[in-house]
């Protein structure tokens, strides 16, 4: 087992601030909240621990609900994502090349922005299907998770872009 | 044993998975009412901390936009001063001296959401300053919500675009009165239920709290009637209503404490149950 990085602990803390504290107060087109906290699955490296990982993405929905009082969407959204990440990375990176060992040493952009895509798609499909939770409430669920993923998208990638790659 | 050892261990990613997932469930669907107020009150503390730092900087940049609303709303209320009843111009309006047994406190709003299905305000005033769960809460334009629960210095609001909030209202024109709801999608869209369909009403008619409660006087302006019809063969409307209030836009509101509350609730435990 690999020892546990830093670099998870601070992300995780950095980033549940950053979508309490301004994500959640965005209001882009008056209804729509970007998602920034699923960078914590882009800073996990992917060779690291499963299990740990399936507890972490627990804590941090947990920790989204609790501070946004939400019911538990983003609990049972941001645990499932951390389950299927690795079927996500199988998916995005190929399963016959060598999985890179992070998001930040591969150098691949198409296989990177499927990843992301999938990851935010995903998501935010789970969470607005709990949120409304009827099928009445289909269009709102499919309008409500495009606009979000592609807005989430574009903060995200913003993001990233600042974090330095080492070549 | 060891087998079965073996097969924990190799299967203990979906396990967790299936476990947690199962406790997130029935925290969100299940929710008895002391785990559901204890993990409330906890996530509510540390909230509003976080939510009053960042407040402290959003009110600055706000202030130019505060500033004009306060100006539009003392001109409102030197217009209702004018025209006002209490005033000796109409003097026979002192002749019946009517009772409004309700107190107001001005308080800020820290937290507002409004997307999601079940929504809460969080405001800067608590049990300190005298707020008490079961209040209402109206701004400017309208009705914001009724206080849900209370810390020493914070409060918790049910705002209006919450789905199990039910408020007593009726139209200006006729007095049968229904209860609006919302439905839970649009945050300008809301329904009103229970309206029998012989009552006067039509579309643009004002909506007024209907003062059957003990949250809200009469005659506070909530909504418009937007679309009207007649369900077949159950005798009642249904009706469509849009807000006044534009509820992503409140940031400081006014809470009506009922003095009669206790005397009210007194009585409503003497009905035969």
């Amino acid at each position: 087992m690999k020892s546990f990085p830093l670099v998870s602990v601070v992300s995780f803390v950095v980033l549940v601030l950053a979508q309490v504290m301004v994500f959640n107060h965005l209001h882009v087109f008056k209804t729509i909240n970007p998602i920034i906290y699923l960078l914590f699955f882009v800073f996990y490296r992917f060779e690291s621990n499963q299990t740990i990982l399936i507890a972490l993405s627990f804590l941090l929905g947990f920790s989204i609900d609790l501070l946004s009082q939400s019911g538990g969407a983003h609990t049972i959204a941001t645990l499932t994502i951390g389950f299927i990440r690795p079927f996500i990375i199988r998916y995005a990176f190929g399963n016959t090349m060598e999985t890179p060992q992070s998001y930040f040493s591969d150098n691949r952009i198409l296989n990177k922005l499927i990843y992301l895509v999938l990851l935010v798609l995903l998501h935010q499909l789970l969470y607005f299907t709990i949120v409304f939770y009827s099928i009445d409430a289909l269009y709102h669920i499919v309008k409500n998770t495009l606009l979000t993923s592609i807005i989430s998208l574009i903060l995200m990638g913003i993001t990233i872009s600042f974090y330095p790659t080492k070549k | 044993m060891q087998r079965i050892l073996n097969a924990l261990l190799q299967f203990r990613n979906p396990i967790l998975y299936f476990f947690l997932l199962g406790l997130s469930i029935a925290f969100s669907f299940n929710q008895s009412p002391f785990h559901q107020y204890t993990i409330e009150k906890y996530g509510f503390y540390f909230s509003a901390k976080i939510y009053e730092i960042k407040d402290g900087l959003s009110h600055y940049f706000n202030l130019k936009k505060v500033n004009q609303q306060l100006l539009e709303e003392n001109k409102q209320l030197k217009s209702r001063e004018l025209t006002s009843p209490l005033i000796p111009l109409y003097p026979e309006a002192l002749e019946k001296p009517k009772r409004f047994p309700f107190k107001v406190k001005k308080a800020n709003v820290l937290k507002n959401s409004f997307n999601n299905q079940r929504n809460f305000l969080t405001l800067d005033m608590g049990s300190k300053q005298g707020i008490q769960p079961e209040m209402g809460v109206i701004s400017k334009n309208g009705i914001v919500g009724v206080v849900h629960s209370v810390t020493p210095n914070y409060s918790n609001v049910i705002s209006l675009l919450h789905q199990d909030l039910k408020i007593n209202v009726r139209t200006n024109k006729s007095p049968a009165f229904g209860s609006l709801v919302w439905s839970g999608k649009d945050p300008t869209k809301f329904l009103i239920e229970d309206v029998v369909s012989n009552a006067n009403i039509s579309v643009g008619d004002t909506i007024v709290t209907g003062g059957m409660s003990s949250y809200f006087p009469l005659g506070i302006p909530v909504g418009k009637v937007t679309k009207l019809e007649k369900i077949q063969g159950s005798g009642y409307y249904s009706i469509e209503a849009s807000l006044l209030n534009d509820l992503s836009q409140v940031y400081y509101v006014y809470i009506l404490e009922n003095i009669d509350f206790q005397e009210l609730q007194s009585l409503k435990k003497k009905l035969p149950q």
